[in-house]
């Protein structure tokens, strides 16, 4: 991706996270940025179904091992 | 002192049998790391004082006849993100020093230490775990024991370079994509990184919530199964800890390979191996009487994901940090957590979703085979401060580069017995092979492992000094 539409996007959504970034840091960020970039491009051209879902590991509480009648399930 | 092999299975033994005390033990492991640390730098902290009354505790037990338990006497230390009771978790920062100390030990550290294990201090390691080298700006570097000029690996390279140097016989890490199987790698010592969700988490500093795993390292086969057998604990607590019993891999490490399928990883492994990583590979296939090469699916687009998954996490823990004081970080690291916490969330969520389809591609090639092979790391010890390697006629950043072979493994979970091999051509020193199970399978990677060792394959040496 284009070095100069990285620093714009890097200078941007680091003021919007209220993170101060002096230019030489910035400048190194920006190269950072454009390798995981290639990274992306890799994935994002990997074909994904609507239904493949997140590998989450949220859960809202652990599965019952008694059923509500107090019995083992 | 009485001369005890460097291996927790015979210290624990000659222990129980009275051979030994544990504050023998504790004494010279204490005295080993007096002698030889201010070369190596493995360790940030010593807990003499605690490690005395530990091991003078197991001594009394014995003298009143009461049971031991399986690590009774052995001295071993903790990646320095480990909660030690009273010390505060610096997880190799310069930051976390202005944190509280520690008002309990990890539950790792817990299990060790009711399985009688003396716990001899804190280890160093990249900061935050961001990073396959431990060359660590605020402690300095730590040094291979095997040629001083060079890395221990990381991020867990006090954790492989304090088993090598012969400090302690086992010692604990982290590995989130190679932490704990680079070091080993690099240092000549058994590694294990276990099933994702395998082991509790709970007190350890965090890096990569999604893909964090904790595990130990050791000077034998034996004490690396007798250590992880004691390590299990099924935790309700930690949201990652998937295990619900405890599945010791100690009965059926020696029933050898016969009847399991053993393939070793072709394509993206043969690929980012240098040829003396092949060869260790090759060595360990012969000796386990494999020959078929696998194709591992999608293993460059899983180190892409494992790659913008732990940018993205890592970034966003430390993203308070980052705003106020970026100057206190690692330099070597700080850059890559400001780009990852920059991250668009499309890379993150893609990468997510991905990671859920590949996983069910993994398993499906488990269905085929029961143990994968391939070398750890791409090459053996890079010299300290190596910014570019050549691999195969590419130029590759050096550091990154540590993790090739060990990312796609981690992310999809599956347990790994990192085994000490040494070829020829690299002076002497060691590349690891990992044995690669299905998920919940480590007895699988134990068993081939034991194979190796007992063909003299794999091995940990001693130190030239």
């Amino acid at each position: 991706m284009d070095e100069a539409k990285i620093a714009a996007y890097v200078g941007s959504t680091a003021a919007v996270l209220g993170l101060p970034l002096p230019p030489e840091r910035a400048a190194r960020v920006v190269a950072h940025l454009q390798r995981t970039a290639a990274l992306a491009a890799l994935l994002d051209a990997a074909p994904l179904a609507p239904h493949d879902e997140l590998a989450e590991i949220y859960s809202p509480a652990a599965f019952p091992s008694i059923d509500d009648k107090g019995s083992l399930l | 002192m009485k001369t005890i092999a460097f291996d927790a299975s015979a210290m624990a033994a000659a222990v129980a049998a009275g051979k030994v005390s544990a504050r023998e033990l504790v004494d010279a492991s204490l005295a080993c790391i007096a002698a030889t640390d201010g070369r190596v730098n493995a360790f940030t902290e010593t807990t003499r004082d605690r490690a005395r009354a530990e091991a003078d505790a197991v001594d009394a037990r014995r003298a009143r006849g009461e049971a031991l338990g399986p690590l009774a006497g052995v001295p071993y230390a903790v990646k320095n993100l480990f909660d030690i009771e009273g010390l505060t978790t610096l997880a190799g920062s310069k930051v976390n020093r202005g944190l509280p100390a520690a008002s309990a030990d990890a539950v790792l550290v817990t299990q060790m230490k009711a399985a009688g294990a003396v716990l001899v201090g804190a280890l160093n390691m990249d900061e935050y775990a961001y990073g396959f080298t431990t060359e660590n700006t605020h402690y300095g570097p730590c040094r291979n024991p095997h040629d001083l000029t060079r890395i221990a690996g990381g991020s867990s390279g006090g954790s492989g370079a304090a088993v090598a140097a012969g400090q302690a016989p086992v010692t604990l890490g982290s590995d989130t994509n190679g932490s704990i199987r680079v070091p080993s790698s690099l240092c000549g010592v058994w590694g294990l990184k276990p099933t994702f969700g395998r082991l509790s988490r709970r007190g350890s500093y965090p890096f990569v919530h999604s893909i964090d795993h904790l595990g130990p390292l050791a000077s034998s086969l034996a004490g690396l199964a007798l250590a992880y057998d004691a390590l299990q604990q099924p935790d309700p607590l930690d949201p990652g800890c998937h295990a619900l019993r405890v599945q010791p891999v100690l009965p059926s490490l020696g029933n050898g390979v016969e009847g399991l399928r053993i393939g070793v990883l072709g394509g993206y492994f043969h690929d980012n191996a240098a040829p003396e990583a092949r060869e260790v590979a090759a060595l360990a296939a012969a000796t386990l009487g494999a020959s078929s090469e696998v194709q591992w699916p999608d293993a460059s687009l899983a180190r892409a994901a494992a790659f913008i998954i732990t940018a993205s996490e890592g970034g966003s823990l430390h993203l308070d940090d980052l705003r106020t004081r970026a100057d206190d970080f690692e330099p070597l690291s700080v850059d890559r957590f400001i780009a990852g916490a920059l991250q668009p969330v499309d890379w993150y969520l893609r990468a997510q979703r991905f990671r859920r389809v590949y996983r069910d591609k993994v398993n499906a090639l488990f269905q085929d085979w029961d143990v994968l092979l391939t070398p750890a790391t791409p090459v053996s010890a890079p010299v300290i401060g190596t910014e570019w390697l050549q691999l195969n006629g590419t130029r590759q950043p050096c550091r990154a580069a540590m993790g090739l072979l060990t990312q796609p493994i981690s992310f999809a979970g599956c347990p790994v017995v990192a085994a000490p091999l040494w070829p020829a051509g690299t002076g002497g020193m060691p590349i690891g092979v990992q044995i690669i199970a299905a998920p919940w399978r480590e007895d699988l990677a134990f068993r081939a492992a034991q194979v190796l060792g007992e063909a003299g394959v794999a091995h940990v040496k001693p130190v030239k000094r």
